[in-house]
Order: C-alpha cells, then sequence, then structure tokens
C-alpha cells in the first residue's frame, strides 16, 4: 500500500511537513499509507534494504563455519543464529516493502552489485574463533545500533528493530561466552581468541559507520527520528562496554592508544577509514566472493522459485491479482 | 533476467488463545501451506504462538484514518464480492509490537460496505487504520493439539537459543566502569 509521499513543489507541502513533524514530536510512529515526506521515504528505503541486505550477506561468513564447529551444542547454536540472520532479511525487506519497492528490485540491486551492506561483512572468518568474536564484537556494535533504531519514528522498521534485538542479545551472548572460554582455555586457544579480537575490533568500530562531522545524511535522520543518536555516540557506547569487559578477560585490544578518559569514557586512537572507505567501495577482502556467492544462490535457486510457482498454478486455491 | 519473488501475504499471529490475531509482517510464498510454513520459519523461531493466519497482500483493502476522511476508496477488484469478511483494526499512534489487531467478521456485499458497517459496529477504540479481508481468502494453521504443538512448541523448547540460557557472562560491565575512571572517587 504506496502512501503519499510529499515533495517540496507540492501547493500544500510546507504545511503537512509541519503536522508530520509533529506527529514525530509527539512520539507517534509514522505508519505505511500516512502521508510522509519522498526523502523520509527515499532514505527510509535506503537504509531498510541495506540493512536487510546486511543480514542476507551476512549469514555467508558465519555459515562456512556450521561444518566445522567444535562440538554439537556449538553447531546447533551456529545454526540458529544464521537462521536468525535469515530471518532478520526477511523481517526488514518486509519493512521496506511497506514504502512501495518490490523485493525483485532490491534483490537486484544487491545481486548487481549497486546496493550496499554492511562493510564487516567483506573480512574473512579465518578460525573459529572468529564466529565467537562476531558474535561479541560485530553483534555486539549492531545491538548498540538496532536499540537506537528500534525507537524509529516509522512503525515497520520500530517493529522489526525490537523483534531482531531480543535475538540478537543471544548472538551476543553466546559469543562472549565462547571468547571468555578461549580466553581461559589453553595457550592455543586464547592465542586464536587474541588473533580473532585483532582483527575484527577495528572493524566493528567502523561498522558504525563514518565520524559525526563526516556523515551527511545525520542531521535530516535524527530530525525526523529515524535515528535518534549519533555515529559517533552510539561507538562510544560499544566502546565503554566493550573495552573493559574484553580487558578484564585477559585479552588486549589492538589499539596503543586505547585509554579511560577523566569522565570515564574509553577513547579510541585514529581509525583508519581509508581502509573503511576502500572496503566500502568493493576492494575488501571478500567483496567480490560475497556477491558471487549470493549470485550463485540466486541462480542456483531458480529451478525452486519456479517449481513451486507451476505447482501452486496447478492447484490455484485462490485467486490472486498481480 | 526474469525473477520472481512470489506474491506477498500478510502474516496474522496469535501469541495466547485470550488474544487476537495480530498483522506481525509479510513473507513471499508461492501457495497458501508454503506461506503458513514460512511464516512460521520467519515470525515463530522464539516466543510464543498458538495459530497463524496469512491472506494475499492483493486481496486486503486498507485504508486509513485519513483516506477515510477524504471519501470512498476503490477496492482491490478481486475482493469485490459479497461474503464474509474478516476486519482488523489499528488504534494505537505509539510503537507497539503489530500494525492491526483482528476484531470481527461480518456479512457484507462488498469490502467497502464491510467497511462501513464496522465503523457502526465496531466503535470500542479509535480506529486509525483498518483492513478488511474476504474470509475465503484467509488461511488459517490447524487447531488441533498436535499440529499447535508440533508447529509451536519448538519455538520455547530450543532453550539455548534464549539469552537467559547464557546468564550472566563474565565480568558485567556496570562492574568495570569505575576502574580507574572519575567514578571511582
Amino acid at each position: 500500500m504506496p502512501g503519499k509521499f510529499g515533495t517540496p513543489t507540492d501547493p500544500d507541502y510546507a504545511l503537512r511537513l509541519a503536522e508530520f513533524e509533529a506527529r514525530i514530536a509527539r512520539g507517534e510512529k509514522i505508519e505505511p499509507g500516512d502521508w510522509m515526506p519522498e526523502e523520509y521515504r527515499r532514505q527510509l528505503v535506503r537504509m531498510i534494504s541495506q540493512h536487510a541486505h546486511s543480514e542476507v550477506v551476512g549469514m555467508l561468513p558465519e555459515g562456512a563455519w556450521i561444518t566445522r564447529a567444535p562440538s554439537l551444542k556449538r553447531k546447533m547454536i551456529l545454526i540458529a543464529k544464521v537462521q536468525d540472520e535469515a530471518g532478520h532479511g526477511q523481517y526488514l525487506y518486509h519493512a521496506a516493502e511497506t514504502l512501495g519497492i518490490s523485493r525483485e528490485e532490491m534483490l537486484e540491486a544487491l545481486l548487481s552489485g549497486r546496493a550496499k551492506y554492511s562493510s564487516i561483512f567483506n573480512y574473512p572468518t579465518l578460525t573459529w574463533a572468529d564466529i565467537g568474536t562476531i558474535g561479541w564484537l560485530v553483534d555486539g556494535a549492531a545491538i548498540k545500533n538496532q536499540t537506537m533504531l528500534a525507537q524509529c519514528s516509522y512503525g515497520p522498521y520500530s517493529r522489526a528493530m525490537v523483534r531482531i534485538c531480543a535475538e540478537e542479545t543471544f548472538h551476543h551472548k553466546q559469543g562472549k561466552e565462547m571468547v571468555i572460554a578461549y580466553a581461559k582455555g589453553t595457550p592455543k586457544q586464547r592465542q586464536m581468541a587474541q588473533d580473532a579480537i585483532n582483527r575484527w575490533w577495528w572493524p566493528a568500530l567502523m561498522m558504525l559507520g563514518p565520524h559525526d562531522a563526516d556523515s551527511p545524511n545525520s542531521e535530516v535522520l535524527i530530525r525526523w527520528g529515524v535515528k535518534t543518536k549519533s555515529n559517533d555516540t552510539v561507538r562510544q557506547e560499544f566502546i565503554n562496554e566493550h573495552a573493559p569487559e574484553i580487558l578484564a578477560t585477559g585479552l588486549s585490544l589492538p589499539d596503543p592508544e586505547l585509554h579511560q578518559d577523566p569522565q570515564g569514557n574509553w577513547r579510541h586512537g585514529p581509525i583508519n577509514w581509508e581502509e573503511f572507505w576502500s572496503v566500502v567501495g568493493g576492494n575488501g577482502p571478500m567483496n567480490k566472493e560475497r556477491l558471487e556467492a549470493r549470485r550463485r544462490a540466486h541462480t542456483e535457486g531458480a529451478w525452486v522459485r519456479e517449481a513451486l510457482e507451476a505447482y501452486a498454478a496447478k492447484k490455484s486455491p485462490i485467486p490472486m491479482a498481480v | 533476467m526474469s525473477d520472481t519473488q512470489w506474491p506477498r501475504w500478510e502474516v496474522f499471529k496469535q501469541d495466547t488463545p485470550n488474544k487476537p490475531h495480530q498483522a506481525v509482517g509479510s513473507v513471499h510464498a508461492a501457495d497458501p501451506l508454503h506461506a503458513l510454513l514460512t511464516a512460521r520459519n520467519v515470525f515463530v523461531r522464539r516466543p510464543q504462538a498458538v495459530s497463524l493466519w496469512v491472506a494475499p497482500a492483493s486481496a486486503i483493502f486498507s485504508v486509513t484514518q485519513e483516506e477515510l476522511a477524504e471519501g470512498p476508496k476503490p477496492s482491490p477488484e478481486s475482493t469485490g464480492v459479497a461474503g464474509a469478511y474478516l476486519l482488523f483494526r489499528k488504534t494505537s499512534h505509539k510503537r507497539s509490537m503489530t500494525f492491526v489487531d483482528y476484531v470481527g467478521q461480518l456479512e457484507a456485499p462488498s469490502p467497502q460496505a464491510a467497511l462501513e458497517q464496522a465503523l457502526r459496529q465496531f466503535t470500542d477504540a479509535e480506529a486509525l487504520a483498518w483492513w478488511v479481508i474476504p474470509a475465503s481468502s484467509v488461511v488459517r494453521s490447524e487447531e488441533s493439539p498436535e499440529t499447535v504443538e508440533s508447529w509451536f512448541a519448538p519455538a520455547k523448547e530450543k532453550t539455548y537459543k534464549q539469552q537467559s540460557y547464557y546468564g550472566v557472562v563474565g565480568t558485567h560491565t556496570s562492574k568495570l566502569r569505575g576502574r580507574g575512571g572519575a567514578d571511582e572517587s
């Protein structure tokens, strides 16, 4: 149900925009079918579809380790986690669809390489300890962002985030539990956990987005209640929670400048934004492979989609308007 | 490249026997059973449910309060027939986990007529949005105890999927905050 999307050239735009902003100020949720500025819709489609793609691509680095899990328990946990990521992609694609974009359009954007997804998934998972570290750091960073987005002014996105946060908390805890177990384990296990932390710490800080001064969309997103906190604020919350917890395990963090300031905030050294933009631009270690894996899955699944459609057409239990 | 992601179905989930079916989101599926199974895998991996309904998105007549004020709205062609209609309503501007909730079923010659009847009949709360769906388009999960058990119990039984299974892991951040920082003074 495409709503009414206003543009500044509409005669009543100023009036409707004022009503819209007053609704957000009152804490009301904007729902499908309600009037909204076209720019609000455009920004939400961009954010939600990127978020959905990230969940879908995010299955790849972890899915590769399901067959190599060290115990049945860890394998069951990882299968449940990867299944959750698939479900999160579905919630989010649905939320974007309420804004009038189709699933086919979004998938085409992903498979053609036009759409972006979180840069973090373009790094490789080299050892089993990466699975725990992704849970603790990557899902830990994602939860900080998603808890903020659960307050979002757009109803369907906010609802998807509430569901996702509840499930991500399991992802975060199983990862933390695993890394702590290895930190307390044999020297070899400890070394494996340290190596994983060393490789994922900086990408986890980067995945929360550019510094506020370099984040062009932030102002309008905050004004319209899509984001309620800036990238740097969310990143600070993440570091303040995770830095002391990781250090308490006896593991170290790969940042010689990391320190706690007099206010109690953990301050990080300079982030290598050149690396971030290079990965976003398609030149990360795994960009090509991730996209190829998605394309292959799509192509190899075509016969399933066609077969189910043929079966449905034969049975035709419900008249379907197209 | 021609592609299909199958038609979209709206999903209605009932958490407990005393609660109404609530619109939780949508899935893509080729046929009704496929839609129900996908709805189970997407929306009931955890917490709880006792029943699921699905309806093709194309069969839903959706009207907001604002649109209602502007005058009659045409309904989707495929649904303009006499028969039983299910009515769903949204009553809050605040954040909730669902969009519209089921309020009841009535007989009407068209979706518009069903909506007019509903406006007279369901007056206990202000309606911000309505969904009107022909009963013949709604497909329901089986109500037998065996089906309810096999479809919905695993969501509760796989405790390793709950964060509470892990308890407090390590030292909680609140215990570490003061170390070396200003809070200690």
